[in-house]
């Protein structure tokens, strides 16, 4: 399958001619969104937040394309290269409208609407409000204000997105390339009006998401409506064009914040306003608010802040839709904080190590201005443990060597909390209507031994099938080798959405730990009887059972499993056959990951190019299930974030047209850019999550770009250039530098 | 991203390929190293209706010296360029070059001849073909002609070969033994196309200047040649002085056009930095 898509940003669409398309050897069908409105009915993210506009999500556009990008033919074929051809045999009469090109624009009173019904392209406003933050303004010692810009950004996972869907009397199954097969189940049955016993999604191997495939995507429901029109299976596979200009993008926020401190860097209050770009439409299920309300969740970061207002505006443009990607929120609002932090260090002349130590959240839990509940963190240990890795005192050391050279050297640092493993107290997606905060895993021992873990949710890289048996492994007794983990089969396991928000670690740990206990406490007493000894002698380990003190008479794993299902005289009196259980978990509030980045960069002054040197994280996420697997997850999330300090940047000009549009032109870091990075885990269990765990997923692109965009500043800061807008690159120093001070040569 | 239908013919010889681009009268593309050919035919912005591939031609690779000229025939893969002992002896101002064009598995691909056809002003052979005073040979249905580098490059993308031409043979002057030579560029990441590429050859002794050579990558639709910031130096030699000026000249010379990655004004500048950066390192390694 092919889609014909919308080389306009905002036009009407006109007459659509599908007759030489249709006549195309090799051409099974052409659709519009006219031939599915009978039989595929629009989804909308719900939300309960007041003030929200939600938009409709179809498989093709009607009546009017709002982004270049969007379906709106559908062409299925005997192969790729013929649907093509046939998409370019499509002929469209469209009329184009005048472009909302950004957030600035689409707010001013004259602007043309993107979605004409809702009268505005304000779709969602919200406010978190603790203290009073005007008088602690207006009394402070001093003030810090600046105007934040992180531009837009692509998740680019490895693997573009694709699905595969097929019916057969059984109903449909879509095998598609997900982080959330559990909502897409649920958003397909709703769609397509068939019972969600009908549905199953499979995502197999899938090649990375980073968020971006956490949503319900028009593609998806293409295929799925299509394979049922015509019969017969329909397979689409994204290329990179369509990633780039169909999936959804992050960041695009301009933040205005000021933060106010008393003489010695205490922190009074902290005033934010945040506008965002949405794109074209408040994507299934999140809604468009998930980045923009987590960036003023957060801002606060891992400091006191007395007094708090933290405003946030989501507004609708013609670009691709806004959506939740690897940090969500979070490293916009560690950009915002760690670089007031710095300004204020550098006004108050105090080491920003010291400004961070004396506003630290010492006390736990801690209830943060926007009502998260912190359990615990690790601030000033990470701190003092990254610059000692970092070997900040010898880059101070070395860069008064250097003096005024060319090349200056620049340390930054970022401290960051973040919320992971959310439970049902505090939705991923405020207000929005999914159960973001469960997840189940059955365990099932079958006779021959060995243990299948099932999951609900979805692995796209993390290393569950390493991680997850590990828990089930150690909790249950049984020989690693002996733990198969299936996930991301919505027939197979438990009710799930999937994997997102740092939770699989959390609350999958946490149910098959619980799952895990209730399988051993049965092989327990099924072995008790056997061995003629109380359960509580026994020792179960490596899939073996034996009295406590008498090793040598053992029953295996297997023995105790054969007996669970002959029943009978092998099992104890009352005993219930089978040795399985499924278990559900709900961590409730979460819990509080942190950690501290150091970027050590060198700055070229003529070239205004930027060399990270290396890059140094000190992390606790609890306890660490698999050390290697962290350190995997940590360093691909680093790599993201010197990305977007440095690299990436999806640039739509002023018509909405994206001007990247390949990898020739959308520059994400290649090996050559990324530097040694160090990473340090504290192994600090959380006091709140069952097994302990805290998310790793995302941290590292919540504290790159802040550090980097640091070490920029202080390498720049005697030329009295402090970094605003991310990505930092060549071009833009050359700018800075060039409205500062005479020319460089 | 697939590619429109096309026709595909892999001819034996040159005369058959210019036969077969004759018989298409225009509408024909020659393939090289397919290296970025490929990508305009997956993006649909080029709908040749037949390819013409050069690679079943195996007389059209080589690396020939004598005379003082170094001689690569079309074919020639920028791998093959990378490793070779004549050119690193000869012209080893192409073999830095080289090394900062692409990745390992676009040079394996990639030909010189294919590069220069492709007259893309961002990258390096174009700009040393310039730099060098080289020129090219081209063969075509009334035979064969040479073109110099300052006749060859019309704008992006465009050289002055006649649709029905083939590219056979690169033409570069050796460098004298004593002289130096550099590539400095500047690129967002490593391996990418140059924001600013400058070519630089220095002969001389000491502080004396008896030729310069200085060509851009990047710096406008064509390689442009900086003539005037060479006249400074061959006229007042390789001093702090006369060298800023000579960069300063050159950052006059270009007209570059803004794009995503860099403005008109960034490029200019650039073009001045790295100009005092290729004649600095150039002139160290005189007489090595
Ligand atoms: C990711 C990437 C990065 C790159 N980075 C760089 C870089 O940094 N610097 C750089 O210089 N290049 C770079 N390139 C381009 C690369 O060097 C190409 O190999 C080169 O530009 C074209 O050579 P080719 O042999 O692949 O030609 P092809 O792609 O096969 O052809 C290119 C064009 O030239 C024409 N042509 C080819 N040979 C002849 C001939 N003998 N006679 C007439 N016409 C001919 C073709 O018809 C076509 O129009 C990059 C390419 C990629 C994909």
């Amino acid at each position: 399958m092919a889609f014909l898509r919308s080389p306009h940003a905002h036009a009407r669409i006109g007459r659509v001619d599908l007759a030489s398309a249709r006549a195309m050897p090799g051409v099974v069908t052409c659709v519009t969104a006219a031939d599915l409105r009978d039989t595929v009915r629009p989804l909308r993210a719900a939300s309960r937040m007041t003030g929200y506009h939600a938009t409709d999500l179809l498989p093709l556009a009607a009546d009017k394309v709002r982004y270049q990008g969007e379906p709106v033919v559908a062409v299925v074929a005997e192969s790729r290269y013929v649907a093509e051809d046939a998409v370019d045999a499509i002929a469209v009469e469209w009329s184009p409208l005048p472009p909302v090109p950004d957030a600035r624009a689409a707010m001013a009173a004259e602007s043309p609407l993107v979605h004409e019904e809702f009268g505005t392209n304000v779709i969602l406003t919200r406010a978190f409000r603790h203290g009073d933050v005007d008088p602690a303004l207006a009394g402070a010692a001093l003030v810090v204000r600046e105007r934040f810009r992180f531009r837009r950004h692509a998740a680019l996972p490895i693997e573009n997105r694709a699905a595969l869907a097929a019916w057969n009397a059984d109903g449909l199954t879509l095998w598609s390339s997900t982080q959330v097969p559990g909502m897409v189940r649920d958003a397909l049955a709703e769609s397509l009006a068939v019972p969600g016993h009908r549905i199953r999604v499979v995502a197999p191997d899938v090649g990375g998401g980073f968020g971006l495939k956490s949503s319900v995507y028009a593609e998806e429901i293409a295929v799925a409506a299509l394979a049922r029109r015509v019969g017969r299976p329909v397979k689409w596979i994204g290329d990179r064009r369509e990633d780039l200009l169909a999936s959804t993008q992050a960041w695009d926020e301009e933040i205005d914040a000021t933060l106010a401190l008393d003489g010695h860097g205490t922190i009074r209050g902290l005033r934010a306003s945040v506008l965002a770009d949405v794109g074209a439409y408040s994507i299934v299920p999140w809604t468009a608010s998930i980045e923009v309300i987590q960036v003023i969740s957060f801002l606060p970061g891992p400091y006191r802040v007395p007094a708090y207002l933290g405003e946030g505006a989501g507004v609708a443009t013609n670009k691709a839709p806004m959506g939740p990607y690897r940090g969500v929120g979070r490293p916009v609002a560690t950009f915002v904080m760690e670089s007031l932090l710095d300004r204020a260090a550098r006004r108050l002349g105090l080491d920003p190590r010291e400004i961070r130590r004396r506003n630290f959240i010492t006390e736990f839990p801690w209830r943060s201005p926007s009502g998260i509940v912190w359990d615990s963190g690790s601030f000033a240990e990470t701190l003092d443990e990254a610059a000692r890795l970092a070997d900040w005192d010898g880059v101070r050391a070395a860069q008064s060597l250097r003096g005024d050279a060319t090349r200056r050297l620049g340390v930054g640092v970022a401290s960051y909390v973040e919320l992971t493993g959310i439970g049902s107290a505090i939705p991923a997606s405020p207000g929005a209507d999914i159960a973001t905060g469960t997840e189940g895993a059955t365990v099932r021992v079958d006779p021959t031994g060995t243990v299948t873990a099932s999951f609900g949710l979805a692995c796209h890289g993390q290393g569950h099938e390493t991680t997850l048996a590990q828990v089930v492994a150690d909790t249950l007794g049984a020989r690693l080798d002996d733990v198969r983990v299936v996930h991301g089969d919505t027939s197979a396991g438990p009710i799930g959405t999937g994997t997102y928000a740092s939770r699989s670690a959390v609350l999958g740990g946490g149910a098959a730990i619980l799952a895990s206990r209730s399988v051993r406490e049965k092989a327990l007493a099924i072995a008790a009887h056997q061995l003629e000894a109380d359960a509580r002698d026994i020792e179960l380990q490596e899939s073996a059972a034996w009295v406590r003190g008498a090793p040598d008479r053992r029953v295996s794993l297997r023995e105790i499993a054969r007996s669970a299902y002959l029943g009978a005289r092998r099992l104890p009196k009352g005993l219930e056959p089978g040795l399985e259980a499924t278990r559900y978990y709900d961590p409730f509030f979460g819990t509080a990951s942190s950690a501290t980045h150091i970027a050590v960069v060198e700055v070229d002054l003529a070239l205004g190019a930027v060399t990270v040197l290396r890059h140094v994280v000190v992390e606790d996420c609890g306890r660490v299930i698999n050390p290697r697997i962290v350190e995997g997850q940590t360093i691909g999330g680093v790599a993201q974030g010197i990305g977007g300090a440095l690299l990436e940047e999806l640039v739509y000009d002023d018509q909405a047209q994206l001007a990247t549009g390949s990898l020739m032109d959308y520059l994400p870091p290649t090996a050559w850019e990324i530097p040694p990075i160090v990473v340090r885990h504290l192994d600090r269990p959380s006091p709140s999550t069952i097994g302990g765990f805290k998310g790793v997923g995302e941290g590292g692109t919540i504290g790159a770009p802040a550090a980097i965009a640091n070490a920029v500043s202080d390498a720049l800061g005697s030329l009295g250039v402090e970094i605003a807008e991310l990505p930092v690159t060549p071009d833009r120093i050359f700018r800075l530098l060039a409205s500062r001070a005479p020319r460089t040569g | 991203m697939k590619p429109a239908k096309f026709e595909y013919h892999a001819p034996g010889s040159v005369d058959e390929a210019i036969a077969l681009l004759g018989r298409y009268e225009g509408d024909a593309k020659v393939l090289a190293g397919g290296q970025s050919l490929v990508p305009l035919l997956n993006f649909r912005l080029s709908r040749p209706a037949a390819l013409i591939d050069l690679n079943r031609i195996p007389s059209l690779a080589y690396i020939r010296a004598d005379d003082g000229v170094v001689r690569f025939g079309a074919m020639t893969r920028q791998r093959t360029i990378e490793f070779s002992d004549v050119v690193r002896q000869r012209l080893p101002l192409l073999s830095e070059a080289t090394r900062l064009v692409g990745h390992l598995p676009i040079r394996t691909r990639g030909t010189i001849g294919g590069s220069i056809a492709h007259a893309d002003p961002s990258a390096e052979y174009p700009a040393i073909l310039a730099a060098l005073d080289g020129e090219v040979v081209v063969k075509g249905p009334k035979g064969e002609r040479t073109v110099k580098a300052r006749e060859l490059f019309q704008t992006y993308l465009t050289t002055s070969l006649e649709s029905d031409e083939v590219l056979t043979e690169v033409r570069l002057p050796a460098i004298d033994a004593g002289a130096g030579t550099a590539f400095e560029e500047f690129s967002r990441r490593h391996g990418d196309f140059a924001i600013i590429g400058i070519a630089a050859v220095i002969a001389g002794d000491g502080a004396s200047c008896s030729m310069a050579r200085l060509a851009t990558a990047g710096a406008g639709p064509i390689p442009v040649r900086l003539r005037a910031a060479e006249e400074i130096l061959e006229r007042d030699g390789l001093g702090d002085a006369p060298i800023a000026a000579a960069a300063a000249r050159a950052a006059e010379l270009v007209d570059p056009d803004s794009d995503i990655h860099a403005s008109s004004a960034y490029r200019k500048h650039l073009t001045g930095v790295l100009t005092e950066r290729a004649v600095r390192r150039a002139m160290a390694k005189r007489g090595r």
